[in-house]
């Protein structure tokens, strides 16, 4: 434990997490959720799409927004890797911080999949790629709910005097 | 203002506002399917953005175009769970410029909106087929929209920082 409260206690997450300033915790959580929306956007769109919604959008092309989706996935990783390690000791002893990260692991690692089912247009069996991108969805909706549930689920984090509850 | 607080005073007094702070749930509640409007809508609007901008030309215009119902899916979502924040606990907005700013994003937004349907960008918009440009008129109304609402994001995630509302 006292590794995690050494990063937590050093000069950066100090900052991020007590300075007030508004480069500090709140651009983070703002680069968190501008990650999320172009990562979860762009994941939920494909698998819509895969799933037979919108169906004369031609698939081989979408596969121009992986990169995007990618950033937006990088975005949100690095800004929470950095609100992470500013709340280290509170966060790893929370359990559904786990199971946003759970979460977050599949639906990552179904990425290349639907990349898969995107680039072989017609060449993946439909009923797989719609199993591939149901549970991609459901994953996404599930780290949505869990990373929310943070703020009032087990121990309390974040900046300094901010608050979630009546 | 006058007009407003007493619009606010009326509404705190609802039973809808009663119950918005009584059900603990409905607030988290709220909030993740806020989240999730977000996602729905960047990820719809925003793809169809980045196709006026360039991205992913190999789609043509008219097939992308249908996924902007999906996107006024999750703007609706955000509105109605919007208004019961706003509900439960008005006074907290009113005075908060981060919240003023926001309105006044979505409602240009609104306005690019009308600039895009109602003024004859959209038809040239939806002939584009692959590998089709889109004209300048559309390429800044896309790249309007994706400002404002990134903007709107930022916005949002400032309430609690800018002025203490949640």
């Amino acid at each position: 434990m006292s590794f995690l409260t050494a990063i937590e206690q050093s000069g950066f997450c100090t900052w991020v997490r007590e300075s007030g300033s508004m480069w500090a915790y709140p651009l983070i959580l703002f680069l968190h959720t501008v990650g999320l929306g172009f990562v979860v956007g762009t994941c939920m769109v494909i698998d819509l799409r895969l799933l037979g919604y919108a169906p004369r959008i031609p698939l081989k092309p979408i596969e121009r927004f992986f990169p995007l989706l990618w950033a937006g996935f990088w975005i949100s990783a690095i800004s929470g890797t950095i609100l992470l390690a500013a709340d280290a000791t509170t966060k790893v002893i929370s359990t559904i911080f786990y199971v946003k990260m759970a979460f977050i692991t599949i639906g990552v690692s179904l990425i290349p999949r639907l990349r898969t089912s995107v680039l072989r247009d017609g060449g993946v069996p439909v009923s797989k790629g719609k199993l591939v991108a149901a549970i991609s969805l459901a994953c996404w909706a599930g780290a949505i709910t869990a990373g929310r549930l943070q703020a009032y689920l087990g121990p309390v984090s974040g900046a300094t005097g901010l608050t979630n509850h009546f | 203002m006058a007009l407003v607080v007493a619009f606010s005073t009326w509404l705190k007094s609802t039973e809808l506002s009663w119950a918005v702070r009584h059900f603990p749930w409905i607030w988290p509640a709220s909030e993740t399917l806020h989240f999730m409007g977000l996602a729905m809508l960047i990820g719809a609007v925003g793809l169809v953005d980045l196709r006026m901008l360039g991205v992913a030309k190999g789609l043509p215009f008219a097939a992308l175009h249908k996924l902007i119902p999906w996107g006024v899916a999750g703007f609706t979502i955000n509105l109605i769970t919007g208004f019961l924040f706003f509900a439960g606990d008005p006074f907290q907005y009113i005075n908060n410029i981060a919240f003023g700013l926001k309105v006044l994003f979505i409602l240009l937004a609104g306005l690019n909106m009308i600039a895009f349907y109602a003024t004859g960008v959209f038809r040239t918009a939806e002939a584009l087929g692959p590998g089709d440009d889109a004209p300048v008129s559309a390429k800044l109304i896309a790249a309007s929209s994706l400002f404002l609402w990134i903007g709107v994001m930022y916005l949002g995630r400032m309430l609690p920082f800018i002025g203490n509302a949640f």
